[in-house]
């Protein structure tokens, strides 16, 4: 779920940017000496965005990916940047979240993003099983980071706004279910078919 | 207090449900020209109307830009009905004066329709009593109790995100994107993130084409999706591959570039030159945003 434009207070919309551009910038100069990097990300970053407009059959409705934890996982420390265009494109392409609330947006995808591509080289271990365990660890956390990074947020718009907080947590739980088992899944096939994909 | 439905937050409620049937039209009438099952992997090119001629298409592109942003964090911090409602009107006439066809903004609003409808309906139940507020009782229902301020602030959030919204038209589709990322390296973004953002913008519709060649060929073998573990398995695997090849051509894509001659920038043909009535046209958003704030501070109606 992405914040759109209005519902935030300017101070927390502006601050989220700040915020953004600081991690941005430290991702950036982390890349400073790789720019053969740079189109790698960018085509990455393109195949995340085709794999969220993947609608996954959740009983009568459905539910769009969003992977988090693959993003953390095959990008590493990159993830943040990765994240923040992507959700850029969104928002200028499909207005999926406003352009003021990108700050926002990209901290509550960002942030899980980089505690997987923190947790995920440890969590590993060297058989499929353990890639898989470490898959659903980081898809279902990144996710469910993201659900409880999207309350605070909406949080923060004041007291009217705690049972939307509440709702859309609960509107969650499935998701956080599927991202699990979907990034369990890929992270097996990626450790079976290019395992050299997934950062040491 | 018991009182009816006030008018505006149902027209609003009108106007997105009206927004979203409209794209479930538009997608049903696409998919009966091509196939009912497969899923839309299609982005829209954001600089369709790039070569039309308005004022926006004349306006120096930093100078848009910049005055544009800040107009619109000076409209979100509106926090009157009626102030938000004159962003709104603005946002129209901006629109209009763009000379870009109706269904792209709209179809803007239909995509936040979802998210927006859910403040409409979650917020006005939920929020907490305010001593001397309206409360609205849905009539059938006795028990649904309307609260008129949550009410109040669910519609101040959604006229403000469709005053946004509109307004992103104007904005990104008046030039091509390639002129609008060099006005963005201009404003100081660094040069890798435009580098990133057009590259991404290029591949996108490259692999969407491929997500749906595979979609295709998921099909022919005989793959439906459905609520269960098969379902997900076999969408782990597809990302999985759209992943592997996405990679596989990043490294042919780098040293296509390389043999082209790229060094870390894309050669540039425009140059910018502001005139007074680009300036003009900044100082006029920006001063009508100041306005719109004072006034929506000073509760002048």
């Amino acid at each position: 779920m992405h914040i759109s434009d209005g519902v935030l207070p300017t101070s927390v919309a502006l601050g989220c940017y700040g915020l953004t551009a600081v991690l941005n910038g430290v991702g950036l100069w982390r890349l400073r000496d790789h720019t053969e990097e740079l189109p790698k990300i960018a085509v990455v970053t393109s195949s995340f965005f085709v794999a969220s407009l993947i609608h996954v059959p959740f009983g009568p409705t459905s539910v769009h990916l969003l992977l988090p934890g693959i993003v953390g996982a095959l990008l590493g420390p990159a993830a943040f940047v990765s994240i923040t265009v992507g959700l850029l494109l969104q928002s200028l392409l499909f207005q999926f979240g406003g352009i003021t609330a990108l700050g926002a947006n990209a901290l509550m995808m960002g942030l899980p993003a980089l505690a997987a591509a923190y947790a995920f080289p440890r969590l590993r271990g060297r058989t499929r099983t353990s890639h898989a365990i470490a898959g659903a660890i980081c898809g279902a956390g990144g996710t469910a980071l993201a659900a409880v990074n999207l309350a605070i947020l909406l949080g923060t718009a004041g007291e009217s706004f705690f049972g939307v907080a509440k709702i859309a947590l609960i509107a969650h739980l499935p998701v956080i279910v599927i991202e699990g088992v979907v990034s369990a899944f890929v992270a097996a096939f990626l450790f079976q078919v290019k395992p050299e994909l997934l950062r040491p | 207090m018991i009182i009816h439905l006030p008018f505006f937050p149902l027209l609003a409620l009108a106007a997105l449900t009206g927004a979203a049937a409209l794209q479930l039209r538009r997608r049903r009438r696409q998919n009966g020209q091509a196939d009912a099952q497969e899923p839309d992997w299609s982005a829209p090119v954001l600089d369709e109307a790039a070569d039309r001629d308005s004022p926006f298409h004349r306006w120096d592109a930093r100078l848009k830009i910049a005055s544009l942003f800040i107009y619109c964090f000076l409209v979100v911090s509106l926090q009157t009905l009626t102030w938000a409602a004159a962003a709104l009107a603005i946002s129209i006439a901006a629109v209009m004066a763009s000379r870009i066809p109706w269904s792209r903004p709209l179809r803007r609003l239909a995509a936040m329709s979802g998210f927006l409808t859910m403040f409409l309906i979650v917020v006005p139940l939920t929020a907490p009593a305010v001593p001397g507020e309206t409360l609205i009782v849905l009539d059938p229902f006795s028990s649904l109790i309307l609260h008129g301020e949550g009410l109040r602030l669910a519609t101040l959030v959604v006229v403000k995100a469709c005053a946004i919204a509109l307004l992103m038209e104007p904005l990104l589709a008046t030039a091509p994107l390639a002129v609008t990322l060099q006005a963005l390296a201009a404003l100081r973004l660094p040069n890798a993130i435009c580098q990133m953002i057009l590259l991404a913008h290029r591949y996108i519709h490259v692999l969407g084409h491929e997500a749906r060649r595979m979609q295709r060929s998921m099909r022919l073998r005989g793959f439906a999706p459905r609520t269960d573990l098969a379902t997900l398995r076999a969408y782990g695997n597809f990302l999985g591959m759209l992943f592997v090849r996405s990679f596989d051509r990043t490294q042919r894509v780098f040293e296509a570039m390389q043999s082209r001659g790229y060094r870390g920038a894309f050669p540039t043909w425009t140059t910018f030159a502001a005139t007074p009535a680009d300036w003009a046209k900044g100082a006029f958003w920006i001063i009508m945003g100041i306005i719109l704030l004072t006034m929506d501070r000073l509760n002048l109606c």
